[in-house]
């Protein structure tokens, strides 16, 4: 699967995990997703259960780095260097 | 020990920041002639908006020196519910930090409040490099603190402890447990409940031992958790079973085995958590630790080091004798032949030394769970044939949210009081993260989209946001038990057969309409 795919795939499955009052406004892959307010601080579990369910990553075994879910960009890259 | 509050370390691992006990002498002697100068004395309260900070213990030693009483605030409460609170406790003193809210300053302030940032006393912290305040005012049937526990958006409901109380509480659990555990102690917990403040805060650092302190419940060190207790060699922590649910999930385990003890509560622990949670620590010393606000926080659990786990196991009473009882009447206590047998399950009872005083100007809710000593905890229990208690279910009405403690009646009363609202209904629904989340059931005059716009504006506005419902529906009526009761079981069942309300998209409407 291309970037561009997992790209989609993570940007829907982020919209579904949204605050109902958070902005709808498209996010650039670099921006800080809690930081801009996009979602917020626990969503951070959500994206790792997707992460887990969907790429199997064992974050168990690669422990967690903060900032490499940052953003959408450091996710992908996540999803591509573990899937 | 406890009788001289002898203080540990406060070290901070997020921000680095670390005093020592000669520091925070001066820290809390800055606070005492602060707060004097500016006319606070004994018999006034204080509500203190900061918490898990290194400021917020200072605070609390310097009001308590000076004879007042510390009412500790939830900072994210919103205005409505703090105005609410300030009410009905009138502080004289309210001390901020550079998270607390302008609008709630604002109104303070102008409610005749003294407002002061905690950081206010540095011309004090100079002089007092050189003199040290002698004064200690503190009385011990004075109240200490008042832990307000629901009502924040109608009657609030705060738990008075004096400082006799507290004090049975450290001495009962120094007693039971001893504190060669306690040595390095890390709290994830807020500061402002009774499980995070008196037993894994104050019980460790006021008997001398070290306190490390973290922001409360942020998802990116609980994922971290291995490493933090790697890295300063933590040898006791307590805990919820969210968090658990988190870091087991995704944090590495801790490689030097330095953790003594670990206690899990304010929520059920089931056994196969329990056991997760052992292998992962490397400890067999975890314990389901059974707390309530009323009786200090943690009355009974397991002190041994090798425990088996087992679904609903509590243990023994630290510094309280635990009844089983037929009743959860305050009124049928004299009748005979109340006592459950070992093996029956019944409602469960304490009476301990460390028993708050009183609810906050309620009598009549402390006598409902109050007769001749003995506490209502609202828990539905046994005990076995080795007297240790095992808890099977809860009376409460109450929504527990990764174990703090949400009252629907807190929910129903704003949403009561939209104009647009017929009836409504806030109940618990089953959440993988947390146990537990917020759910609600409404009937509405009007059910078009921007009413319900309205109607989250409204509520978002006076309930802090891990009080709002994430989950809502329509209804047509909301169901009543024969005596007019919500049957609030009923909403839950009609609200699992049903699509909640797509707020995101009612919402998002409104923004595109807005354009």
């Amino acid at each position: 699967m291309n970037r561009e795919h997992l790209k989609t795939d993570l940007t829907q499955f982020l919209q579904t995990i949204q605050h109902p009052d958070r902005p709808s406004t498209s996010i650039d892959e670099d921006d800080g997703l809690v930081e801009s307010g996009w979602v917020d601080s626990l969503a951070l579990l959500q994206i790792i259960t997707y992460l887990e369910e969907t790429y199997q990553i064992d974050f168990r075994k690669i422990g967690f780095v903060p900032s490499e879910l940052r953003s959408i960009g450091t996710i992908l890259d996540l999803i591509e260097r573990e899937a | 020990m406890h009788f001289n509050l002898t203080v540990g370390n406060l070290i901070e691992p997020t921000s680095g920041r670390h005093w020592d006990p000669p520091e925070i002498s001066r820290q809390i002697d800055a606070r005492i002639q602060h707060y004097q100068k500016l006319g606070f004395s004994a018999g006034d309260r204080a509500f203190l908006h900061l918490g898990n900070c290194l400021e917020f213990f200072a605070d609390l030693l310097a009001i308590w020196r000076l004879g007042g009483c510390v009412i500790p605030i939830d900072n994210r409460l919103t205005l409505f519910e703090v105005k609410n609170l300030a009410q009905a406790a009138t502080p004289r003193l309210s001390i901020i930090d550079d998270h607390t809210n302008s609008s709630i300053t604002d109104y303070m302030s102008t409610s005749g409040v003294i407002i002061r940032h905690t950081l206010d006393c540095h011309t004090a912290l100079n002089k007092s490099r050189n003199h040290l305040s002698t004064l200690n005012a503190i009385r011990l049937d004075d109240e200490a603190f008042i832990l307000f526990t629901s009502g924040s958006t109608g009657d609030p409901k705060g738990v008075v402890h004096t400082h006799r109380s507290l004090r049975a509480r450290w001495m009962s659990l120094h007693q039971s447990l001893g504190t060669l555990d306690f040595q390095r102690s890390l709290c994830m917990l807020p500061t402002h409940f009774g499980h995070g403040l008196i037993c894994n805060c104050l019980f460790p650092w006021l008997s001398g031992n070290d306190l490390y302190i973290l922001p409360p419940f942020r998802p990116d060190l609980i994922m971290n958790i291995g490493s933090i207790l790697d890295e300063h060699q933590i040898t006791f922590m307590s805990s919820v079973p969210s968090m658990w649910r988190v870091a087991l999930k995704v944090a590495k385990p801790p490689s030097q085995r330095t953790i003594q003890r670990i206690h899990c509560g304010s929520a059920p622990l089931s056994g196969y958590l329990w056991e997760e949670i052992q292998a992962w620590s490397g400890t067999t010393a975890v314990c389901n630790s059974y707390g309530i606000t009323e009786t200090g926080s943690w009355v009974a659990g397991l002190a041994e080091k090798h425990v088996t786990p087992e679904d609903g196991l509590v243990g023994e009473g630290w510094g309280s004798v635990i009844k089983v009882l037929k009743t959860n009447d305050t009124r049928a206590l004299e009748e005979k032949d109340l006592i459950c047998q070992p093996g029956e399950t019944g409602y469960v009872w304490l009476n301990t030394p460390a028993l708050m005083k009183t609810y906050f100007q309620r009598d009549d809710l402390t006598n409902q769970v109050v007769h001749n000593g003995w506490f209502m905890t609202g828990d539905i229990g046994l005990l076995d044939d080795r007297h240790r208690l095992y808890l099977k279910g809860r009376e409460r009405d109450e929504i527990n949210k990764g174990g703090i403690k949400i009252y629907p009646a807190d929910i129903d009363i704003v949403i009561e009081q939209f104009t647009q609202t017929v009836d409504v209904a806030s109940f618990a629904y089953e959440e993988a993260l947390y146990g537990q989340d917020v759910g609600v059931g409404v009937v509405l005059k009007d059910q078009n989209q921007s009413t319900i716009r309205d109607l989250y504006g409204w509520v978002k506005s006076r309930l802090a946001e891990h009080k709002i419902p994430t989950r809502w529906y329509l209804m047509e009526s909301i169901p009543r038990t024969s005596r007019g009761k919500i049957n609030r079981a009923a909403v839950m069942e009609y609200c699992s057969q049903h699509t909640p309300l797509n707020l995101r998209e009612i919402l998002h409407d409104s923004t595109q309409e807005s354009k």
